[in-house]
């Protein structure tokens, strides 16, 4: 009797976690029909439908502008770059602010914080004479600075979290064999706060690579550009071919799918054998 | 141990890097725009400094709708707080423990963070669509027509429509955040308290979601930031209308900024929305004044 | 971790190198010309032309390495203006004369090209054509392309309905119930961007007041508060009651909103002449060749001459004060526009602001439709939100979107438009 009542609820448990799975599926099953239809389809006859004739010239389309291999190419450098340097400065960070002692810790904490609360637009004319100035504009440099610079306070909010809950036994311990600090944040510390790590690297990697107004404002010579912005190239003045745009959208997303797959493992790896445990 | 943690040395060599790209590029570019909002300034040529005019006027003149804006917002701060965060705190709880496929439903149910923000906002026109519309269509089908709607069309519903949207996109986001830290309690805690015979609701009450408040202070902290700053899902959806019906503050910053020529007055937006998201964050941390727990 | 780290580092590595060496290639010693516009796709008329004359004038210029940047509309305006108040213009760039262009004018960063006219380049010209790139006597831009507002039918869908095409505003109305009787839209607009709602007053007020009423009002000579105003938002917000548009225009983008009619759903539209390239385009339409023409209805009771138009030539190429080699950047600037008059009429993207020889060009039937009632046009009005400053622009297109959600009062709207003067 009891595990009758037991089964029905887990089936209604899974019937519910599915649902919702294919609501939030249903985004990226539109994204891939988009890309396939004609402008036709995508807002008069079929919005929503499975495309009907499918149109993969569309992908020719995109992969005929010539250039994407080398926007591609750009994104992928000035994301790696972002994550790869952030990471490093936010985690260091972090750490001074999160485990060592020192009076103006949360002063610290607040004042990187800022950075999440500027509205990003009003930074855009300061930045521009900035990058101008500097000679960083138009070049990979005019996008990472800022990128790394607006993706720190995040990284560092949730580094501090996760870097508070470590127990403060494993620093002592380590101290005890005469290990500096240096040595604890790099072979202690760092390890330990691995999926936070990589949680991190999916958000910095999503707003770097989705990022359309620096990247756009600073960015000038077409050899720098990024696919965000090559792809929002597609959009015409008064007439686009919306699923060409869709491909080229496809073609954006479809590393970020990749990647997200494989951080997501790593966070996963990371809980399995026991990162953290008391 | 005490020693080691107070080195000077080592918290400048450790803080120093970050604060030094961050103040130029982040800071230093915001102290300006402070600066241009004491001016009228139309972007280009000549300026006149004006004092806090600029201020003044916005909260004065309703055609500037800064004060709507900043209701709205508020509004929206509002769902994400109680609503957004419960649904994404259920979410990672249910699929933290004992579940099969936890990878998969953990991954799929993150899918609309990762599409970018013009893809899931042209999917909305395309659902909202007042003729073609799937969600008028369903409404048909269901024999419930007359609930059928101009969804973003009709200034007295686009904002609960527009809001939907950003609340269930990101919906995933503070859900991995919060299954992140679940996953981080030791293993060894909910065996103890399992032996003890506690239910599954019982362990998710009492130990998951105590251990997991600075992650939840830390989710409420970004849904408020965002929510107080969104700018490109209401920008791709609605454009501040229909009629001003859904402007935010971002948006009233921006149309001053670039199609108004106002600098000065996008400026002075720019600035209270990060003071108000200032003295919201130090509210939120003194609110939570939650002990961390050793383990 | 580690993998992981290894491969963000190998990627860095691969993706540096190979930037690297595409940067190297390209560094040569040359005069250089960097061109900002916003024609990003060869799915405008524009872009097409653009890239053909680009092309001419290159091998004219070897010597000359042409750097463009071509960003798409709306990112476009915020580009150019925020590289305005940091004063880094590129050499060249696009900009639309009246009150967009105006700032950058008085500030003193456009470079005024009457110098470079003098040598017959004028002649050249068609009259009109600089009227809206001149400020305070100057010319700082040079056009090359008329827009021209057109109502354009679907003449099988007017056949099929035993509907005739309006000449008339009551013509107009009659049209509307007769297609609404049947469940069709009559016409259909993108209210959400506001400027394809906003033709509609403007257009109406080219009927009540006349093209030289509504141009000393735009500029400020006289007030908007006037009965010929209260007029034309009267007129609109008849054609809004009476069903002209689908109810839920207002969350209808331009884009979305033509499709209905591309596909033969919907029997008008009133747009600029830049639509008929699109129409006539088998991949992108399915009413080639079965589309009129006409310019808008005419009122019983305007003041306006039934001929005058909406329209007018606001689309340029500027020169920065700043540019490094002022000569060739004009230079570059008159060849292009000149050359692009012929090349964009010939694509039917409006009418030629250049005198340009019509011998062997041959153009639609529409395109023909268009340029026999504009030819005929005595007077014409810019849409207002291209002659206003920005801030009053965007406040009339709010207004007129007013007017759609059937929020303001004509009269209202005339009062609150006289208040931006």
């Amino acid at each position: 009797m009891n595990r009758t009542k037991q089964n029905v609820r887990k089936i209604a448990l899974y019937a519910g976690l599915i649902l919702i799975a294919l609501v939030q599926l249903f985004p990226l099953y539109w994204l891939f029909t988009f890309s396939l239809k004609d402008n036709m389809q995508i807002f008069t006859t079929n919005p929503l439908g499975l495309p009907n004739p499918y149109r993969f010239e569309n992908f020719a389309d995109v992969l005929q502008r010539g250039q994407v291999a080398s926007f591609l190419l750009n994104s992928l450098l000035v994301t790696t770059a972002t994550i790869a340097v952030s990471t490093v400065l936010s985690t260091m960070a972090a750490y001074a602010i999160a485990r060592m002692k020192w009076k103006w810790s949360n002063t610290a904490l607040l004042f990187f914080l800022m950075g999440m609360m500027i509205p990003l637009h009003a930074t855009l004319v300061p930045l521009f004479i900035f990058l101008k100035r500097t000679n960083l504009y138009d070049t990979p440099f005019a996008l990472i600075l800022p990128y790394v610079a607006f993706a720190i306070p995040m990284a560092i909010y949730i580094f501090v979290g996760f870097f508070k809950t470590i127990p403060a036994e494993m620093e002592e311990a380590a101290c005890l064999d005469g290990m500096s600090i240096y040595g604890i944040f790099v072979k202690i510390m760092v390890p330990l706060i691995r999926p936070a790590i990589a949680t991190v690297a999916i958000f910095t990697y999503l707003s770097c690579w989705n990022e359309l107004m620096f990247a756009i404002s600073f960015i000038s010579k077409p050899q720098w550009k990024t696919l965000t912005v090559g792809i929002m190239g597609m959009v015409g003045m008064y007439a686009t071919n919306w699923g060409a745009l869709g491909a080229g959208l496809v073609v954006a997303t479809v590393p970020t799918l990749i990647i997200y797959l494989l951080m997501s493992g790593e966070i996963q790896k990371s809980f399995t054998t026991g990162a953290i445990k008391g | 141990m005490d020693k080691v943690l107070r080195d000077r040395r080592a918290i400048a060599i450790f803080i120093l890097p970050a604060l030094l790209v961050f103040s130029s590029v982040v800071i230093l570019p915001i102290a300006f725009s402070g600066y241009y909002s004491l001016l009228e300034w139309n972007g280009a040529g000549k300026s006149t400094f004006i004092g806090l005019s600029n201020y003044l006027e916005m909260f004065t003149n309703p055609s500037t709708y800064f004060v709507k804006g900043i209701v709205n917002s508020a509004l929206l701060a509002g769902l994400s707080v109680f609503v957004q965060i419960p649904l994404a705190l259920g979410l990672a709880l249910l699929i933290s423990h004992g579940i099969r496929l936890e990878g998969f439903f953990r991954n799929v149910y993150f899918i609309p963070v990762i599409i970018s923000t013009t893809v899931i906002g042209q999917l909305w026109m395309k659902i909202y669509h007042p003729n073609n519309g799937m969600l008028n269509i369903l409404l048909t089908d269901l024999g419930l027509a007359a609930l059928k709607r101009n969804w973003l069309a009709d200034p007295s519903i686009s904002l609960g429509a527009a809001f939907f949207v950003l609340i269930w996109q990101y919906i995933g986001y503070h859900m991995l955040l919060m299954y992140s830290a679940i996953k981080a309690i030791p293993t060894s805690l909910y065996e103890a308290a399992e032996i003890d015979g506690c239910s599954k609701s019982q362990l998710s009450r009492h130990i998951a979601i105590p251990l997991i408040m600075p992650m939840i202070k830390v989710c409420v902290t970004f849904a408020l930031i965002g929510s107080l700053k969104t700018f490109d899902l209401i920008y791709v959806l609605t454009k501040g209308g229909p009629i001003h019906a859904t402007e935010v503050p971002t948006t009233l910053m921006f149309a001053n900024i670039f199609l108004n020529y106002r600098y000065g007055m996008g400026s002075a937006m720019a600035i209270f929305i990060l003071v108000e998201c200032l003295v919201l964050t130090v509210f939120v941390q003194r609110f939570f004044k939650v002990e961390n727990y050793e383990f | 971790m580690k993998r992981f780290s290894k491969i963000v580092a190998l990627l860095t590595v691969v993706a540096m190198t190979l930037t690297m060496l595409g940067g190297v290639a390209l560094a040569q010693e040359k005069k250089t010309l960097n061109v900002w516009h916003l024609w990003t796709t060869e799915s405008d008329a524009n872009a097409k032309s653009f890239n053909i004359v680009l092309k001419e004038w290159q091998a004219l210029h070897p010597d000359v390495d042409v750097v463009i940047d071509a960003t798409e509309n709306e990112a476009y305006k915020t580009k150019l203006k925020t590289a305005m108040a940091a004063n880094e213009v590129p050499d060249v760039f696009f900009a639309w004369g009246g009150g967009f262009a105006k700032p950058f004018v008085e500030a003193g960063q456009v470079l005024a090209l009457d110098d470079y006219l003098a040598d017959g380049t004028m002649d050249r010209l068609l009259g009109g054509a600089l009227d809206n790139v001149t400020y305070g006597g100057k010319t700082y831009g040079l056009t090359f392309i008329q827009w021209v507002g057109t109502l354009y039918c679907n003449k099988e869908m007017f056949d099929a309905n035993g509907v005739s095409i309006p000449t008339t505003n009551d013509e107009l109305l009659a049209a509307v119930a007769a297609f609404k009787a049947k469940g069709i839209v009559p016409i259909t607009v993108g209210a959400k961007d506001g400027w394809p709602a906003m033709f509609f007053q403007n257009v109406y007020a080219v009927r009540t007041a006349g093209a030289q009423l509504s141009n000393e009002a735009l500029s400020g000579a006289s007030s908007f508060n006037a009965p010929e105003f209260v007029a034309s938002a009267k007129y609109l917000d008849d054609l809004v009651k009476a069903g002209g548009f689908d109810p839920g225009a207002l969350a209808l983008t331009y884009d979305e909103a033509k499709m209905p009619f591309l596909a033969g759903q919907v029997p008008m539209i009133y747009q600029g002449s830049w639509l008929a390239g699109e129409i006539q385009d088998p991949t992108l339409s399915q009413v080639v060749d079965k589309v009129v023409a006409v310019n808008w209805p005419s009122l019983s009771d305007g003041k306006g001459d039934p001929n005058e138009i909406l329209g007018g030539a606001i689309d340029s190429l500027m020169v920065s004060n700043n540019a490094s080699d002022k000569e060739l950047a004009a230079d570059f600037v008159k060849y292009i526009t000149e050359n692009m008059s012929r090349e964009s009429f010939k694509l039917g993207a409006g009418i030629a602001t250049w005198k340009i020889d019509m011998a062997g060009i041959e153009v639609s039937q529409l395109v023909q439709n268009i340029i026999d009632f504009a030819s005929k046009s005595t007077g014409a009005v810019l849409a207002w939100d291209t002659f206003l400053s920005c801030e009053a622009a965007e406040r009339h297109k709010s207004l007129v979107q007013e007017i759609f959600a059937g929020q303001l009062s004509p009269e209202n709207f005339a009062l609150e438009m006289s208040k931006l003067q």
